[in-house]
């Protein structure tokens, strides 16, 4: 019997070779590059290009700046504002066109149809339609005697029209997910709870919502990882203004990689980042965590 | 047998190929050579023809440009030359950041070439091109800012006009005077427009007007200058145009949109630089002026000055062809073209004369009143950008109403942070 020279008693598990793409996929895409900006956190670049090892000096520098402070503030606010909404309106819109009915593909793709949009279109799109001056929003708003609104421009409305933008373009992503989730309930269930002469609120509450336990803590993480950051709207819109109003974190570290010249201290912001989405998508699995 | 015989082939056709690129590698450097080029994002046809005359005079050269808008420029450059590789061989450098680069080793001594030519430049713009007693970039263009102003608008409020001469200088306080008189904000007619209304350039000689010192004298500190108390008054004034008196329009930030408010008949006055005279004497819908600009009551007269240069990076692999590129945008008629295209005022000394035919008219004389007479370039510090960033960012939230001397005071924080590491 012909011996193969690679032939060897051990077994290998065949899981690990479906793993085996993913895997590399992760580490050269993902840990590879979170790693050089770990090691790349603890140096700083002298005005002639040289690296220079700098410690916790970048840590320390982050964690007493008042303003990076404030940005972290204003992020956590987005994200404490938008996740919630996305979550809420995106399962409202699936339930809404989860039953099939006359234009029901129609009214899924329109819902879907702010998601093919680019990000930087979508800001595009609605700087436009909330200019305080020529925009056709602010029109209407004065039309109907309500009057002219800042929206972008105004400290006061600019973090709560990004948390629309996002929202607006969000729902319908995540009203696929959620689409999903309600397409895994077996009808059985619902069939059961109706003879037992369960109102639909109390067939939502109780067996719909349980269900969709995994569905919304997957929505709700990735919204999360998404929204924390938020950067293209910020950068085209408002700058991080007005006022610091829409001062995110992650405009914030490109302003000191790119403006201010400064790759250490971004990448030391970029992984305080990091672990502040970890542990807010841990809590928020924790809090989802399913029974099962 | 074959296999070796293919082998045997391929091992020719190895050796041919090393040979070949041997023979490319030792071929002089200037023939086929190909320049990178970072340059300013103006328009084609304002770029291509003196791209096109290099060419044909020196077609053993090829130029590879990329025009890049100015939002971009600047960040495009600070992330190309930060990664320290010999392209872009040339760039477009803003004036105000020649420090900057030329501290960071980014630009090339060009003292040694330019030793016979320095007399044949403006003093302010060869003085914008050096740092530390050496010169570090060629110049290319200078500025200065006028006052356009819409006669008929001005008439049909029944307001006076200012005087065109440089003795009829008006106030910032006769400008808000008229302004108020004549803007109509829900009717889209504004008093007066500031061309880069977020911009340092264009808003450090308010504050310097009013006595304000812009930063200390070795440039690392801002804090108790910018939040000084002359600072916040001009800056202050410069707020209550866009929020109390709402002459200004607020947010319009591109200067594009700004000139298409007043080319399009909207605005009463507008403080900008010579590039609009072109366009108004092509044919403007309405009827116009230049006046000298605007200086404080009590104060001084001061305008903005400097512009572009052109810069070789040091680690270009082409030097000598990048310095033949910088020989001929430095020559007389080359510039005489690049007038023409862009009316910017010459750095050339020897420009001013042989293009005296465009250089007259009032506007001229007033444009050269000002770059000889009320002209403070932007200060020369290792860490403009981070300073022009921050305070541009600061401008536009005091456009918005941001408390002005609460605003100033955390850009004073955040400028002082930055600049920190030039120390």
């Amino acid at each position: 019997m012909p011996i193969e020279p690679w032939a060897c008693d051990m077994k290998i598990n065949p899981a690990y070779y479906f793993l085996a793409p993913a895997v590399v996929g992760l580490t050269v895409f993902k840990l590879i590059p979170i790693s050089v900006a770990i090691v790349g956190s603890f140096y700083g670049t002298s005005l002639m290009g040289e690296s220079v090892f700098r410690g916790i000096d970048n840590y320390r520098s982050i964690l007493s700046d008042p303003d990076l402070l404030s940005s972290l503030g204003i992020t956590l606010l987005f994200n404490l504002i938008a996740n919630p909404l996305q979550v809420v309106l995106s399962l409202a819109v699936a339930l809404l066109v989860f039953r099939p009915g006359p234009l029901i593909g129609l009214f899924r793709s329109v819902l879907f149809l702010p998601v093919t949009l680019s990000l930087v279109l979508t800001a595009l799109i609605w700087n436009l339609l909330f200019d305080p001056f020529l925009g056709p929003v602010n029109a209407i708003l004065e039309a109907v005697g309500i009057g002219r609104q800042g929206f972008f421009k105004d400290e006061t409305q600019a973090l709560g029209s990004m948390v629309w933008l996002a929202t607006w373009r969000g729902v319908g992503y995540w009203m696929l997910f959620m689409l999903a989730g309600l397409y895994a309930i077996p009808e059985s269930l619902h069939e059961a709870a109706r003879i037992d002469g369960a109102s639909w609120w109390q067939r939502f509450c109780h067996v719909t919502l349980p269900l969709m336990r995994r569905p919304i803590a997957f929505v709700l993480v990735a919204a999360t990882a998404i929204n924390m950051l938020f950067f293209a709207p910020v950068y085209i819109i408002t700058a991080g203004g007005p006022n610091g109003a829409t001062d995110f974190v992650m405009f914030r570290i490109y302003q000191t990689a790119f403006n201010y010249i400064d790759l250490g201290r971004a990448l030391a912001m970029s992984t305080i980042m990091l672990l502040v989405v970890l542990i807010v998508a841990l809590v928020e699995l924790r809090l989802l965590r399913s029974e099962d | 047998m074959g296999k070796l015989t293919a082998l045997r082939r391929f091992g020719g056709w190895l050796v041919l190929g090393a040979a070949a690129t041997f023979m490319l590698s030792v071929v002089p450097a200037s023939a086929g050579t190909k320049l990178d080029i970072v340059w300013m994002g103006w328009a084609e046809e304002m770029v291509k023809p003196l791209m096109d005359w290099f060419e044909q005079e020196n077609p053993d050269i090829k130029l590879n440009y990329q025009r890049i808008p100015y939002n971009e420029l600047l960040s495009s450059l600070e992330v190309r030359l930060g990664a320290r590789t010999p392209e872009p061989d040339i760039y477009s450098a803003d004036a105000s950041l020649t420090a900057s680069y030329a501290a960071r080793g980014h630009l090339m001594d060009l003292t040694p070439h330019f030793k016979d030519d320095l007399a044949r430049f403006d003093e302010a713009a060869l003085q914008a091109a050096s740092y530390r007693g050496k010169v570090f970039a060629g110049p290319f263009a200078t500025s200065t800012q006028l006052m356009y102003v819409n006669v008929d608008l001005f008439k049909a409020a029944g307001v006076e006009l200012p005087g065109t001469g440089i003795e009829d200088r008006w106030t910032w306080e006769q400008v808000l005077g008229a302004a108020k008189k004549i803007a109509k904000p829900q009717e889209n007619i504004w008093g007066i427009l500031l061309e880069q209304s977020d911009r340092p350039y264009q808003l450090l000689p308010l504050m310097q007007s009013r006595g304000a010192k812009v930063v200390s004298d070795d440039g690392l500190v801002s804090t108790g200058y910018i939040d000084g108390d002359k600072f916040v008054e001009a800056t202050q004034f410069y707020g209550d145009l866009f929020g109390v008196h709402k002459v200004s329009p607020p947010g319009l930030f591109d200067l594009n949109l700004v000139q298409e408010v007043f080319h399009t008949g909207r605005a009463a006055m507008m403080v900008g630089g010579t590039w609009n005279l072109d366009r108004l004497n092509a044919g403007a819908s309405f009827k116009w002026i230049a006046v000298p600009h605007p200086y404080f009551e009590g104060g001084t007269p001061v305008t903005s000055t400097g512009s572009w240069q052109i810069g070789i990076n040091p680690r270009s692999k082409n030097p000598e062809a990048a310095l033949k590129f910088m020989r001929f945008f430095m020559r007389d008629d080359v510039q005489v073209k690049w007038f023409n295209l862009r009316p910017y005022p010459p750095v050339l000394k020897a420009n001013w004369s042989n293009l005296s035919d465009r250089l007259t008219g009032q506007p001229w004389k007033i444009a050269k009143y000002e770059l000889q007479n009320t002209a403070v370039p932007r200060p020369p510090i290792p860490g403009f950008r981070e300073y022009e960033e921050i305070l541009k960012l600061a401008f536009r939230d005091i456009q918005q109403g941001a408390p002005v001397k609460e605003r100033l005071t955390r850009a004073a924080r955040e400028i002082d942070r930055e600049l920190a590491k030039y120390k």
